[in-house]
């Protein structure tokens, strides 16, 4: 799903979101958080890759061509190539509808002249449809796993990954990694075996966005709570308390 | 040349309004949990622009909050059960205070505690801040076990609450009421005879929403406060109910105001005041908005916010919304 939005389309970097309204709607009536999946600046266009999952995301597929809606944004924030040697190696994992953010990290990484293997994993085939979204954009190995074996290998795309990331002569420089929190839970004690420092774009149900409702707040490991929308959404595996979730 | 003084009875524009001993430039507040510390919307609204802001509600030490999921939406609103996550005074005077005192805001402090001695520590801990403009007691809050709505549901407890407080400052006390009390009026009595100068209200209605397929609480408090235009019509009764027993008293009143016509609807019923809520996460700019339309409103019609203050009370048929019972 593609929107116009110049400005969103300069500022915005990989793993940043928006909070999305369309117009008017009382049901539902706060704005709903999107990670900005991929951006043009020469177009000003901004994409995002949309799974129905409640009222909100279900509004917003229905928009007709042409329609106008909110973004605020860009917030968050986002994903740091920062410190990456010139011959770095990265792991990209993502569990479903979880690759969102990845097309613009991909890109960036690919500027920054950085390799980078994506894992991709979904329960079958046909939730991984939009995989053709990231043709030609992976410098790197593209490994796909589905739970009932109907694309790629069977099981869990963090087995697909640990069984490779510890078979690396060379270790991977940073894993990026997005969606759902098991997948994550399982993913902390890949990295944190194979001491790989990583990123996850976490996900949690947002009022604002930006800080002010203290809604989104996942439990965390030097503190209480880690606030996801202004702290995150990216957040390194040892700040979240993943017993506790 | 006269200097108006600032008890003046004569607003000195469109836009003034009085709260007891406290004048604001204008209505438009925003309401307690709904806009962090001011610090949060600094790149949407000028907060030297709105009338005042309600900080996030204070406690003696800093308090974590609930466990999530926190938030859940509903037709028209949103659920909450926070649980009054806040940085504690000590660090709201240090670090928040003096950067809203640089940018021009009016502060009302919202305050809470589990125990009458909480609240009377967290409102000595303000009374050396002068960038504070008045105190905003939370007596209802449905999302902490012990304190907060407790103080709100009884009128015996209210009563004691705010009289203890008001024994030890002599700031503007502003007290903000439950809907889920059993006789609003009878609450709202209690503040005001126990020293209240101002009632806010309301505060959220204690809610719930079930996840149908598991059919556990989507909010793991269990139960949770609902807001947002769902909840006006209920929220413009009572400040209506309250503003016909208690004519004398002014009036904040909350409850999903989202747009002008809301604003100028409470202002009918009898608030002085009004206070954004849950608004500000859907749009955050809002308030700042609902300044200029409001002084677009009163330039184009002539007429002052002082004077849109209670319009329902004196239009006729308003004898059976008022009824209790």
């Amino acid at each position: 799903m593609t929107f116009r939005a110049p400005q969103l389309a300069r500022d915005v970097t990989p793993g940043r979101f928006v909070m999305l309204e369309v117009e008017g709607g009382l049901r539902p009536y706060l704005r709903r958080a999107y990670s900005v999946a991929d951006a043009d600046p020469g177009a000003g266009e901004v994409e995002f890759l949309v799974k129905t999952i409640g009222p909100g995301t279900a509004t917003l597929e229905n928009l007709a061509e042409g329609s106008e809606a909110s973004l605020l944004g860009p917030l968050g924030n986002g994903f740091s190539l920062a410190g990456l040697g010139r011959d770095a190696r990265v792991a990209i994992v993502a569990g479903g509808i979880g690759a969102a953010p990845f097309p613009l990290l991909l890109r960036a990484l690919r500027a920054a002249g950085h390799a980078g293997d994506l894992y991709l994993g979904g329960r079958n085939a046909a939730e991984l449809d939009f995989r053709v979204r990231f043709e030609g954009l992976v410098d790197g190995e593209t490994v796909v796993s589905t739970d009932d074996g109907s694309l790629g290998e069977r099981g869990f795309i963090t087995a697909a990954f640990a069984r490779r990331a510890a078979a690396r002569p060379v270790p991977y420089s940073r894993v990026y990694a997005c969606g759902p929190m098991p997948m994550f839970a399982a993913l902390a004690r890949v990295v944190d075996r194979e001491r790989i420092p990583a990123e996850f774009s976490t996900e949690a149900a947002m009022g604002c966005g930006f800080g002010a409702c203290l809604g989104c707040v996942i439990s965390g490991r030097e503190k209480p709570f880690v606030i996801s929308c202004v702290e995150g959404p990216i957040l390194p595996p040892q700040k979240i308390a993943w017993e506790r979730l | 040349m006269t200097v108006p003084s600032p008890t003046s009875e004569v607003p000195n524009t469109l836009l003034e309004t009085r709260l007891g001993p406290l004048t604001l430039k204008n209505p438009v507040v925003t309401a307690s949990g709904t806009f962090g510390y001011g610090l949060e919307f600094t790149d949407f609204v000028e907060l030297s622009k709105i009338g005042a802001l309600c900080t996030k509600g204070l406690s003696l030490a800093p308090h974590a909050g609930n466990v999530p999921p926190r938030i859940c939406e509903t037709p028209a609103g949103m659920l909450n059960a926070i649980g009054l996550q806040n940085v504690g005074v000590k660090n709201f005077l240090e670090e928040k205070l003096p950067r809203l005192r640089d940018l021009g805001a009016t502060v009302i402090a919202n305050v809470w505690g589990d125990t009458e001695e909480d609240y009377v520590a967290v409102v000595g801990a303000l009374e050396g801040a002068d960038a504070v403009a008045a105190i905003e007691l939370n007596i209802s809050c449905p999302n902490v076990e012990k304190g907060g709505m407790l103080f709100g549901n009884s009128p015996s407890a209210t009563a004691s609450l705010v009289a203890r407080v008001r024994a030890t400052t002599a700031r503007t006390l502003v007290v903000k009421l439950s809907p889920n009390a059993p006789d609003l009026v009878e609450s709202a009595r209690a503040a005001r005879d126990s020293g209240a100068d101002v009632l806010s209200l309301v505060n959220t209605f204690v809610g719930m929403a079930i996840d149908p397929v598991t059919a556990r609480p989507r909010l793991s408090f269990g139960t949770g406060g609902l807001s947002g235009p769902a909840i006006k019509p209920l929220a413009v009764r009572m400040v209506f109910q309250v503003a016909r027993a208690l004519p004398e008293v002014p009036l904040m009143g909350i409850g999903g105001i989202s747009d002008l016509s809301d604003v100028l609807e409470f202002l009918a019923a009898g608030a002085s005041a009004v206070q954004i809520g849950t608004a500000n996460f859907r749009d955050p700019g809002v308030s700042g908005r609902l300044v200029d339309e409001l002084e677009s409103y009163c330039r184009d019609r002539k007429t002052t916010v002082r004077s849109l203050v209670g319009r329902a009370q004196r239009a006729p048929a308003g004898d059976e919304a008022g009824a209790e019972g």
